[in-house]
């Protein structure tokens, strides 16, 4: 028996267990396919009696995980897919508009996390009636008007924000993100490949779109946006940006314009509808958006197409 | 023809060199690169197995066989045409590159030039 086996195979020492956590950067499917490989290859490299992983390995393992899952998000159509991952994400959005008012309006919340939750199952022609049936509501709301029972207006929240629902809002700003979304998912469900399913993690995205701190505009905004709703889109596209650039692919090119059209238009419709005027502030966060969108569409481009001239 | 070598990285590079030998798995691949770069290339497993990858997915290299050792499995990688004629043109490329500085001087004309 080699010192390898003895090592790895009947007592775990603590380097093998903490390369066995390291190796969760990469998606369960390769895990399971080759994770056993790498860490037979890490095991070999280590010195003797070493039970920290080296930095160099451990920065080696997240990046190439992080590959790994980018580069299975990126099989199939990269349209759809890409599609699919903006709808998601401002699926994401129209539920935390409604998150904070849940003790209120509980069965619209409800019917917009079935919406999201459908859609991150890749069940689009499910999701279509539920993102209907919500968006009818939620305009409904905005506008004042009595569609799908009576809700007695403000709506006021429950928890992360202190606003009333859609105070700063308008239907047509409303209308249009919801629009948005049905118009993706009209055009997913006419392809008869289904739609993949989504990270669980997209979740945990939603409480933090929808969370009203820390304070960084001026009470007085007329569209208030807050530091956490900006820092996780931000984050978000930054992952888009890193994709693009590690697959090469321009799905998440397109997920990052879909994104950013829906925060344009509500911008927009603010602008012109509300006759409201934005700030500086108002201003850098939009540009910084299109920046990243940009950069998540540029990245996309040459490097897999240049590679394959080399076959 | 090969084209467009000068996206061949420097651990790609000696990735492809070591698999010429013949087919090797991950840890005597990266061992390989050790001995042929003297030390000065080391990629992580993680990078090495990024690149072995890409690199197979862009059809220069294939999964020759695959051996249980441990009990655990081990992909032994080969070199295919497209993946030698790629290596290949990268060599002639740097081969090309060198010689524009390390050309040898004739009747100290370039020194003189220089001076």
């Amino acid at each position: 028996m080699t010192a390898l086996d003895q090592r790895t195979r009947h007592a775990p020492t603590k380097l093998e267990r903490r390369y066995r956590l390291l190796l969760l950067a990469y998606p369960r499917r390769y895990r399971h396919s080759h994770g056993d490989e790498l860490l037979d290859v890490l095991m070999e490299s280590a010195r003797p009696g070493r039970a920290v992983p080296e930095a160099r390995e451990v920065a080696g393992l997240v990046a190439g995980g992080m590959r790994a899952r980018v580069m299975a998000l990126s099989s199939g159509s990269a349209w759809a897919g890409g599609v699919h991952l903006g709808v998601t994400a401002v699926s994401a959005a129209n539920l935390a508009a409604l998150l904070p008012y849940a003790g209120t309006i509980p069965l619209w919340v409800a019917l917009s996390a079935l919406s999201l939750l459908t859609i991150l199952r890749g069940r689009v022609r499910l999701s279509l009636p539920l993102v209907l049936l919500t968006g009818v509501k939620a305009v409904s709301l905005a506008g004042g008007w009595p569609v799908l029972g009576l809700t007695l207006l403000p709506v006021y929240p429950s928890f992360l924000t202190r606003e009333p629902l859609f105070a700063t809002g308008n239907p047509i700003a409303t209308a249009s993100v919801y629009a948005l979304t049905l118009l993706g998912l009209v055009a997913l469900s006419a392809r008869s490949e289904p739609a993949g399913r989504r990270s669980w993690w997209w979740w945990a995205v939603v409480p933090l779109l929808a969370w009203a701190g820390p304070a960084w505009m001026s009470d007085d905004a007329l569209y208030p946006l807050s530091l956490s709703r900006v820092v996780a889109e931000f984050a978000v596209l930054g992952l888009a940006v890193i994709g693009g650039h590690l697959a090469r692919d321009p799905r998440w090119g397109i997920a990052a314009a879909i994104y950013f059209l829906s925060v344009s238009t509500q911008f927009c419709a603010h602008l012109y509808l509300d006759e409201m005027a934005l700030s500086e502030q108002h201003l850098a966060y939009w540009a910084a958006l299109a920046v990243l969108t940009i950069a998540a569409s540029l990245t996309s481009q040459g490097q897999r197409s240049r590679l394959t001239m080399l076959r | 023809m090969a084209r467009g070598t000068s996206e061949v990285s420097e651990p790609m590079f000696f990735v492809l060199t070591a698999l010429l030998g013949g087919p090797l798995h991950g840890h005597a691949i990266s061992k390989s690169i050790q001995d042929l770069s003297g030390g000065r290339v080391r990629p992580s497993v993680g990078t090495l197995y990024g690149i072995l990858e890409r690199l197979h997915e862009r059809g220069v290299i294939v999964v020759d066989r695959e051996e249980t050792v441990n009990g655990r499995n081990r992909r032994y990688f080969r070199i295919t045409d497209d993946g030698q004629a790629l290596v290949e043109a990268e060599a002639r490329r740097m081969q090309q590159a060198a010689s524009l500085v390390l050309r040898p001087t004739t009747g100290g004309a370039h020194a003189t030039a220089l001076a």
